[in-house]
């Protein structure tokens, strides 16, 4: 259970604390698999490695009803606004995990088709290595986030979840303007972001 | 062999020919390529595999749109190269071939070579107003994205967590 | 003088109770519990229609379908319906004679429909 703090009514963290431990026990994944990856989610979700004794057994292909987003395999650019637009639908609480190289930093694929990194279009909690990741990797990248949530305040505000909110609407005001498709807006977007030195467009 | 057979039913439609130990090459020039392909056709390679192309970049004519055809009894292959100046088209196999449709989709996206005849020319797998064909030679290959090439790491860096514990 | 209704007074009771009870656990999980912990950050994102996160279909609901769905529906309704009229007269077609021969003519009369419905490649889902 969490510290009692003085300056803080003891209610709250208690309050805290439980509805934290019940999120982190029931993370529902909405498994986005794009690649090689997924396998090995897969091979996860099965007996012998068994994601679901984490309460993470419920995948939800919807993002009304799951609260984790679990990025398995390589984005493309051509994939990145329907990527945001998944995390942009996704009810809150809702946490991003990177799983494999592609979805971190774009892996092996340095070229003009591939997001190098979904953190330049979503916010990301946690990051898993590994091409691909073993099962073991990607329960203790979730083991990770759930101590990550057991750390969260109920009341704090989730800035980063605003800010991809913010850049969300720049994109569709910039996409109105403009008449372009999202694939080129949001592209055009990271590429200026890189121009300017920021890694992210939200 | 068949190149022997198109020489002589076509006589002067080859303009160049490669043959190594069963792997027959024959380049064509763009005007008389349907009337060899009919003629093929007619000899068994009633298969088309791939059309794709190449950028020759100092070169002129610019792409080889090379197309893999197969003879399915004999189980011959045969390569047809069409050179092609930039701007150029090429007639569209797609009224014999259902094949070349996708295939010639692709050809157009990544090298900017349009196909005359084809149904649906548009682009396949980068999106409808992607600027530039990426894989002609003077497309880079990060594509103006200058992390491409730069190991900046994760945005998330300083807060991350080490596995090293 | 007590009312004649008085002793089912408790069952009032009871049910009043029971009502209260009910209200107060929903509006406690429904409104004051999910006011204290519910991230609350309404977007007109998330209001949008679930499409695989692909632009919305262009013009709307209202595209053209084949017709082959409406014709297995209506042919649907017909047999099924024939075959709940079956159901109650399977129980009692052994009491006259007369009973057996008048639901064989109602199924001649489906059956000259079925064949025609066959006939005609309403059945051919391929075309």
């Amino acid at each position: 259970m969490a510290d009692l703090r003085l300056d803080d009514s003891v209610m709250t963290t208690r309050l805290d604390s439980v509805v934290n431990w019940a999120r982190k026990n029931s993370l529902w994944p909405l498994p986005f698999g794009t690649a090689c990856c997924a396998i090995e989610f897969m091979s996860m979700m099965s007996s012998r490695y068994d994601f679901s004794r984490f309460g993470a057994e419920a995948l939800r292909f919807s993002p009304r009803q799951s609260d984790m987003l679990l990025v398995l395999g390589t984005v493309t650019n051509k994939q990145a606004p329907v990527l945001r637009q998944i995390y942009a639908q996704m009810a809150e609480p809702k946490w991003v995990v990177a799983v494999g190289v592609c979805a971190s930093s774009g892996g092996m694929y340095r070229t003009y088709a591939t997001l190098q990194g979904i953190d330049r279009v979503v916010p990301v909690d946690v990051y898993v290595p590994g091409c691909p990741p073993r099962p073991e990797t990607m329960i203790y990248g979730v083991m990770q986030l759930q101590e990550q949530i057991s750390r969260e305040s109920l009341s704090s505000r989730k800035e980063h979840i605003e800010r991809f909110y913010q850049s969300l609407a720049r994109q569709e005001e910039r996409q109105r303007a403009s008449g372009q498709s999202g694939y080129q807006t949001v592209r055009e977007m990271v590429l200026e972001a890189g121009e300017q030195g920021e890694q992210q467009i939200w | 062999m068949v190149i022997e057979r198109i020489e002589a039913q076509l006589p002067g439609v080859v303009l160049d020919r490669h043959d190594f130990r069963g792997d027959e090459t024959v380049v064509v020039a763009g005007d008389r390529f349907l009337e060899v392909v009919d003629f093929i056709f007619g000899e068994g390679f009633q298969m088309l595999l791939d059309v794709t192309a190449v950028d020759r970049e100092d070169r002129e004519p610019r792409f080889d749109v090379v197309y893999h055809f197969l003879n399915l009894t004999s189980q011959d292959r045969l390569r047809i190269k069409v050179p092609v100046a930039e701007g150029c088209a090429v007639p569209s196999l797609v009224s014999r071939f259902k094949s070349a449709d996708w295939s010639e989709r692709e050809v157009f996206d990544l090298f900017g070579i349009p196909f005359e005849g084809h149904p649906n020319l548009s682009r396949l797998l980068m999106w409808e107003d992607f600027p530039g064909h990426p894989l002609r030679k003077d497309y880079p290959l990060d594509g103006g994205d200058r992390f491409c090439s730069q190991d900046i790491g994760a945005s998330f860096a300083p807060e991350a967590r080490s596995l090293n514990i | 003088m007590t009312p004649a209704f008085s002793p089912f007074l408790p069952v009032l009771l009871l049910l009043l109770i029971a009502l209260g009870v009910g209200a107060a656990i929903l509006v406690v999980s429904g409104r004051i519990l999910p006011g204290l912990m519910k991230p609350n950050n309404p977007q007109p994102a998330k209001l949008t229609p679930y499409e695989c996160g692909v632009p919305p279909l262009q013009g709307g609901a209202r595209h053209r379908y084949s017709v082959k769905f409406y014709l297995v529906a209506m042919l649907f309704i017909l047999f099924d319906v024939e075959a709940a009229f079956l159901l109650p007269w399977a129980v009692q077609y052994k009491t006259h004679l007369w009973t057996f021969w008048a639901m064989v003519s109602f199924l001649a009369t489906l059956l000259v429909g079925y064949v025609y419905a066959w006939g005609k490649g309403a059945l051919d889902w391929e075309r």
